[in-house]
C-alpha cells in the first residue's frame, strides 16, 4: 500500500493531472466529512476542502511514506481546520487555548431524555451549533471514531482535555436535542 | 465519591474504556443515581447516532476549482496574489515579488510530457530544447535565491540561529543534488533520469524557499505556533 501511495504521490509531483484527480476521488469524501463538521457549514466546507487539496498539492514533495497518503492528508486537513477556526476566532481566545483553559464540565441536571431515534438532521444542526473547541474534539472522537489519545495528538492537547471537551460537547448536544438550549 | 465525580466517568463508561473494577463501581453508583442513569442513556443514544451520520458529499464544483487553480499554477504568469491558495503566505511587499518569481519558476519547472519535446517559438526561429528551458529556469532560480538571501539578511532577527542553520544545511544538500545532476547532464544531455533528478531537486529547492518565506512571515507576525508547524514540516 505504501509503495502505491509513494508512486501516486510521485506521479502527482511530476504534474500528472490524472494522478491528482485520482488522489482527490480517493480521499475527498472522508476529508469532506471532517471539514464539514469541523467548520459547521457547507459553504465553508467546500472552500476548506479546496484549500486542503491545493495545500496538499504544494506539500506533496514532503510526503515520505512514513504514514499512508490518506493519514498524511487527514492530518493536513485537521491542521487546516484548526487554523481556520483560529482565524475565525481571531478576536477571542484561540481554539486550542480554549480547549486547555476550560475546566470542569457543566453542572449535571436531570434533563428530559434525548429522543431514542434522534433525527440525523437535528443532530447535524446541533453539532454545527457547538462552540468551535469542543466541536473539534467531539467530531474527531464521536463522529470520526478516534480514541482520546489520538484526538489529543491531532489537536495538540492532553488526553484529559480531549475527554473533558467531548463530555462538554455531549452535555450541550443533550441539552439542545432535549429542547433545552 | 460524589455524583459529580461519577459524572466525569460517564464518558468512559459509554465509550467502553473502563476496566472491570471501574465498571463495577460505576454500575453500583448507577443503580442508585437517576441523574447519571439518564445521562448514560442520552450519551449512548448520541454516540450511536454520531457514528451513523450520513456521509457528506462535496459539490462537483470543488474539484473543478481545484483543477483550474492547479492548471493556472502551471502557467508562467506573475501576479498570483489573487489566487486563494497564496493567502497563506500573506507576503509583505518585498516578499510578494519574490513569491511571484518563485511561482513562475515552479511553473516553468513542471515536467512536460514526452510528446512536447520542444517549445515552438515565433516563426523563423529554431525550437527551444527542454535542456535550454531547464537552464533558463535554473538562471531564474539562482536570481530568486539571491533575492531571498537579501531578504533573509534584512530580516535576520526574524529567524533564530538554529533555524537559519538548518535551512542553510538543507539548501546545501539540495545544491549538491543539483550539481550532481548537472554534471551528469553535461556528459549525457539526453539523460532522462538526470533530467528528472535535476527537476526534482529544483522543485524541492523551490518548495524549501517557499516554506522559508512563509516561516519568515510567521516569525514577523509573532505567530510562534504557525512558525513551529512550518519548522516541523521542514525537519520531516
Amino acid at each position: 500500500m505504501r509503495a502505491v501511495d509513494l508512486e501516486l504521490a510521485q506521479r502527482c509531483r511530476h504534474g500528472d493531472a490524472d494522478a491528482f484527480e485520482e488522489l482527490y476521488r480517493a480521499h475527498a469524501g472522508r476529508l469532506y466529512n471532517l471539514v464539514f463538521r469541523m467548520a459547521g457549514s457547507a459553504d465553508e466546507a467546500d472552500d476548506l476542502l479546496q484549500d486542503v487539496f491545493l495545500h496538499a498539492h504544494r506539500k506533496l514533495a514532503s510526503f515520505r511514506g512514513d504514514s499512508s497518503l490518506g493519514t498524511w492528508l487527514y492530518r493536513l486537513a485537521v491542521n487546516h481546520c484548526l487554523d481556520f477556526l483560529r482565524g475565525r476566532q481571531a478576536k477571542m481566545t484561540r481554539v486550542t487555548d480554549s480547549l486547555d483553559d476550560e475546566g470542569a464540565s457543566e453542572p449535571a441536571a436531570v434533563a428530559p431524555s434525548v429522543p431514542t431515534a434522534v433525527s440525523r438532521i437535528d443532530l447535524e444542526r446541533a453539532i454545527a451549533r457547538l462552540p468551535d473547541g469542543c466541536r473539534a474534539a467531539f467530531v474527531l472522537h464521536d463522529v470520526e471514531g478516534f480514541e482520546h489519545n489520538e484526538v489529543a495528538r491531532l489537536l495538540g492537547v492532553s488526553e484529559g482535555t480531549s475527554k473533558s471537551q467531548v463530555h462538554k460537547a455531549r452535555m450541550k448536544l443533550r441539552a439542545m436535542l432535549s429542547g433545552i438550549a | 465519591m460524589s455524583c459529580r465525580g461519577y459524572e466525569e466517568q460517564i464518558g468512559d463508561y459509554v465509550d467502553g474504556t473502563m476496566d472491570e473494577a471501574q465498571r463495577a463501581a460505576f454500575e453500583s453508583h448507577l443503580a442508585a443515581c437517576a441523574s447519571c442513569r439518564a445521562a448514560v442513556a442520552d450519551f449512548t443514544v448520541l454516540r450511536a447516532a454520531s457514528l451513523s451520520l450520513e456521509p457528506q458529499v462535496p459539490s462537483p464544483q470543488v474539484w473543478q476549482r481545484i483543477a483550474a487553480a492547479i492548471d493556472a499554477e502551471r502557467k508562467p504568469l506573475l501576479g498570483f496574489g489573487g489566487q486563494r491558495w497564496w493567502r497563506a503566505f500573506a507576503p509583505a511587499a518585498a516578499t510578494a515579488v519574490l513569491v511571484a518569481a518563485l511561482s513562475w519558476t515552479a511553473a516553468l519547472l513542471t515536467p512536460v510530457p514526452s510528446q512536447r519535446l520542444a517549445r515552438v517559438p515565433a516563426s523563423g526561429a529554431e525550437p527551444i530544447s527542454i535542456l535550454a528551458e531547464y537552464q533558463l529556469a535554473e538562471r531564474h532560480l539562482t536570481n530568486t535565491i539571491e533575492g531571498l538571501e537579501r531578504i533573509a539578511d534584512t530580516d535576520r532577527s526574524s529567524l533564530d540561529m538554529e533555524t537559519a542553520d538548518v535551512l542553510k544545511a538543507n539548501l546545501t544538500v539540495l545544491d549538491g543534488a543539483i550539481g550532481e545532476s548537472r554534471e551528469a547532464l553535461k556528459k549525457e544531455p539526453e539523460n532522462d533520469v538526470a533530467q528528472q533528478s535535476l527537476f526534482e531537486a529544483l522543485r524541492n529547492k523551490v518548495a524549501l524557499l517557499q516554506d522559508t518565506i512563509a516561516l519568515i512571515n510567521e516569525m514577523r507576525k509573532g505567530n510562534q505556533e504557525g512558525a513551529a508547524r512550518i519548522v516541523s514540516g521542514l525537519n520531516q
